[in-house]
Parts: C-alpha cells; structure tokens; sequence
C-alpha cells in the first residue's frame, strides 16, 4: 500500500512539475488563435520529452551523472561552456517568467497588481529553497497543481461537437487569416512549451537529489511515462477550451486572465478558484524547477558540488549562484517587462536549443561503459534518432522564422 | 592487460572525486612530462578555471583565467600529479581527500565562510 502511495505520488508530481507558465499562456494563446490544429504538435512533443527524460533520468540514476555532467564529457570544453551558457541564460528568463506566472495567478485571486507579488513570491522560493526538503518541495507543487485538471473538465461542460473536434484535430489547417510561416512559428513555439528543456536537466538532476538507484528505475520510468502523457492530456485540454471559448468569440490571449476565461465561462467562481490554486501551484513549482536547474546547470559544467538536497554550506558556490539568480530574475520580472512576450521567447529559445542536449545523452545512454545491460533498447534509440532529427529542424528554422514572422504577429 | 586509454575522450573533462566522493572539479587540462627517452608522458591533471582558460583560449577563455588568477591570487591551476589518482573511469577518483589539495576549491570555501554561514539556516541540511 505504502508503495502505490510512493509511486503514485510520483506520478503526481511529475503531472504537476510538466505544467508551467509556457502550458499556461501558449495553449490557451494557440487554442484561441489556431483552434485545435496544433494538438499534433503537442502529441510529438510528449512522446519527444518522454523518450529523452526517461533516456536523461536512467542515465543519472544509475551513473549519477546528470545532464550537463554528460555535455561536459561529451562536448568538450568550448562547445560546453558555450551550451552552458545558453541554457543558463534560457532558464533564467523562463524563471522570471514563471515568477511572473505566480504572481499573475495570485493577482487574478486578489485584484492587487501583480508586480507587488512578485518579491514577495521571489521570498518564499528563497525560503522553500533553504528549508524546505526536496521530496515535500516536489510533493507540495505536484498535488496543488492537479487543480488545473478543471480545464479537462471544463472541455465537458462547455458541451462540444466531439465529431467536429476530431475532425479539426485529425486534419488540422492553417486558419484563414493566418499564414504559413506564422503556423510553423507557433507550432515550434508548441514544440518548445511541451518540451522545455529544463525538464529534462530537472528530472536527471532530481535522480540524483532523491538518491535513486538501478531499484528505482522503475519509479524513475513509471514517473515520466504515465506523469508526462497527463501532463499532455492537460495541455491538449487547454487549447481545447480556448478553441471552444475563445476561439468564436474573436478573443486573442494577450493576458493570463485569458487563459483561464474558459473555465470562468464553463463553472464560474468555483472554476476560477480551481483554476487560480492550479495555475499558482504548477507555476510556483516551475520557479523553484528552473531556479535549480539554473544552478544544476553550472555546477555540472564546472564540477562543483550542488545540489538542494545538501546543506548550503556544502555546496556553497552552487547556493550563492542560486541566490543570485533568483535576486537577478526577481529585478528583471520588476522591469515591468512584459511576461507574456517573456514566456514566448523562452518557450520558443528553449525548443531551439534542444539538440545540443538531447545528442549527448543519446550518446552516452549507448555507452555499455556507463550503463552496463541498461543501455538504450531498439525503440528507444529509434525514437531517440527521430527526434534528434525533429528537434534539430526546429532549430534550424527557428530564427528564420522569428525574423519573417516578426515575433508570430 | 594494459586498455588503451584515449585521454582526449575518457579523460579530459571529466569530473573528478576525492577518495571520499567530494568533487574536486572537472579534469580542465592535462600536463606532460618528459621521460628519460624525451617521449611525452602524461604526468599530472589540471584542475580549475586558470587551466580551463588556457585550454579554451581566445577571448572568452583569457578573461575566464585572468578573473580567477586574480581572484585566487596565483595563475597556477591546482596539479594533480597522476600518482594521486586512483581510478579513471565514468569519474576521475582520488586516492587522498580534497582538503590535502593545496588551494582547492578555494572559491567555494571564501563563499562558503563569508556569504553562506552568515544566512541562517544555511548549515543545516534539508533531508
């Protein structure tokens, strides 16, 4: 019984930890703009971050080498240090965005702007950060955020035409009005709102921090292969409810209050309180998963030691760049910089900087010298090739497109 | 059997453990000596931003080494010599502990006793 419990807790977590700022606003913004013609992208996005958490989390939990170890090793110095870079910069502007999603959430709650949130939302990650231990951080974010299941629901309740629905989903179209260049823009934008890379640096990082060994890869699989399907299923949900809602009614996301219109519409007060303690938990754990991975990241690079797990004063230059990042995307989020443009860049940024990290753990979860027996399967290596292919053509047309879009507009 | 051992790839950026799993850093560069033939032999591993720096090269790996020379107060990397390492495997491992490296993780031990000791809580362990 104790073990279901773990296990299914697992799993809840995992739900919860797939959910951030980047779900919350693109879904909704692509489900209002796009109706449902973009679900594909989410379907090959899941199975994508799936294949490459599981391959990134077997790797961690039997070597104990997280992901940037591997890119280090891998990579060589320069291109590391270069990747490093890139990915720290990335995490950090997706922290301020979820920091920016935490206080949007408690602003729709209260009324009260969300820029007087944001420090004191920046003060409680630093308390969580320093007290709270790792499996309780996980756990607390992880349930709280299953609220944002009122979206599946609401797809009921507002009572579609499932027959024309599929169809949309099964033949999905460019809208008229909008062309080609601006679908392909936001389709890489989906590809990078479902397969944020800090997944991937957070769950093999978070093997290690749990202590997992070759007994748990079990846990380790049943996590991410059940956990981030869910998380799919909430994610497809939410285009649905804003292809349903919005979509008709001309409305374009412009704001998080957006996001959660639909639910407003299908159950009112109760649906909106739902909404708000999903969208606060999902967004307050992607802050804490970011601002880790932003450390994890560096510390791996270098070799320092790290990890939240550890008394601060036994990691203390992972710790003290920790704090700094935090006070640092705090100040910038306080520039009233617009954290829906925020949240896109970075989704968008994300999705072209994949396959610097996917190739080196396909790599290495090939090496018999680090894995032994549990080296990648044929399925895994197949799926593995396919999406390094995927994710280095998105790559490649993501700043042509940023520039001939002009940013999706 | 001796195994051929290629130390760009197996050798070369990998992290490094002292004899009872701290890290130390990562092999940033390698030194050579000369054996009594004149032939090359790996003598000893570099770790630490100045030998990264120097390995980097260029603009970028100049100002890495030139901010932690200054910061360390010597331009020399800590030296492993090769009599000190115990296995080369997945990691690196050390067959003393990190606190008989001289100037070992000095930055993290600055940091350490001025910044993270003064913020409560900030000895204890969370798990």
């Amino acid at each position: 019984m104790k073990r279901v419990l773990g296990a299914a807790l697992g799993v809840f977590t995992a739900i919860g930890g797939f959910m951030d700022i980047g779900d919350l606003v693109t879904d909704a913004l692509i489900g209002a703009r796009f109706g449902l013609a973009m679900v594909w992208v989410t379907v090959v996005a899941v199975i994508g971050i799936t294949v490459y958490s599981e391959m990134a989390g077997r790797v961690a939990t039997i070597t104990q080498r997280p992901v940037f170890d591997l890119v280090r090793e891998r990579m060589g110095a320069r291109l590391g240090l270069a990747n490093v870079v890139v990915s720290y910069l990335l995490n950090a502007l997706t922290l301020v965005a979820e920091l920016c999603g935490v206080a949007l959430g408690i602003e729709l709650a209260t009324d009260v702007h969300y820029l007087l949130w944001v420090p004191l939302v920046a003060l409680v990650t630093f308390f969580v950060m320093w007290r709270l231990p790792f499996k309780h951080m996980e756990r607390l974010y992880g349930l709280v955020g299953l609220f944002l299941f009122v979206f599946v629901v609401a797809v009921w309740q507002l009572g579609p035409d499932w027959g024309a629905m599929w169809h949309d989903v099964t033949h999905p179209s460019v809208p008229s009005g909008e062309g080609l260049p601006t679908y392909l823009f936001y389709a890489v934008v989906m590809l990078g709102a479902q397969m944020t890379p800090y997944e991937v640096f957070f769950f093999s990082s978070g093997a290690v921090e749990h202590g997992w060994t070759t007994s748990d890869l079990g846990q380790a699989r049943l996590n991410v292969f059940i956990g981030y399907p869910i998380g799919g299923i909430l994610a497809i949900g939410i285009q649905a409810v804003a292809a349903l809602a919005l979509q008709p009614a001309g409305i374009q996301v412009e704001h998080l209050s957006q996001s959660v219109l639909p639910v407003v519409m299908a159950f009112g007060k109760l649906g909106l309180a739902c909404a708000v303690l999903g969208i606060v938990a999902a967004t307050f754990g992607s802050v804490l998963e970011t601002l880790l991975s932003s450390g994890y990241t560096v510390a791996q690079h270098f070799g320092w030691s790290w990890g939240k797990s550890m008394a601060p004063t036994s990691a203390a230059r992972f710790s003290v760049l920790v704090i700094a990042t935090l006070i640092g995307a705090t100040a910038l989020a306080l520039t009233t910089i617009n954290p829906i443009t925020i949240t896109i860049y970075a989704v968008y940024l994300g999705a072209a900087s994949l396959p610097f990290t996917f190739l080196p753990i396909l790599i290495v979860a090939n090496d018999r010298r680090y894995l032994g027996e549990h080296v990648n399967g044929r399925l895994a290596n197949a799926l593995g090739v396919v999406y390094l292919f995927v994710v280095s053509a998105a790559a490649l047309v993501a700043v042509p497109l940023l520039i001939a879009t002009k940013g999706g507009l | 059997m001796a195994r051929y051992l290629d130390a760009g790839l197996e050798l070369l950026d990998r992290q490094v453990l002292d004899c009872d799993g701290r890290p130390v850093g990562k092999v940033d560069d390698l030194e050579l000596v000369m054996d009594a033939k004149g032939a090359p032999v790996l003598g000893a591993l570099r770790i630490g931003p100045q030998a990264l720096g120097m390995r980097i090269g260029g603009l970028v790996g100049r100002a890495m080494a030139g901010i932690a020379s200054r910061l360390a107060g010597t331009d020399q990397a800590l030296v492993v010599p090769l009599e000190q390492v115990d296995e080369i495997g997945i990691v690196v491992r050390l067959s003393v502990p990190v606190a008989d490296l001289p100037g070992a993780n000095r930055l993290e031990h600055w940091l350490r006793d001025q910044v993270v000791t003064r913020i409560p809580g900030g000895r204890r362990a969370t798990q």
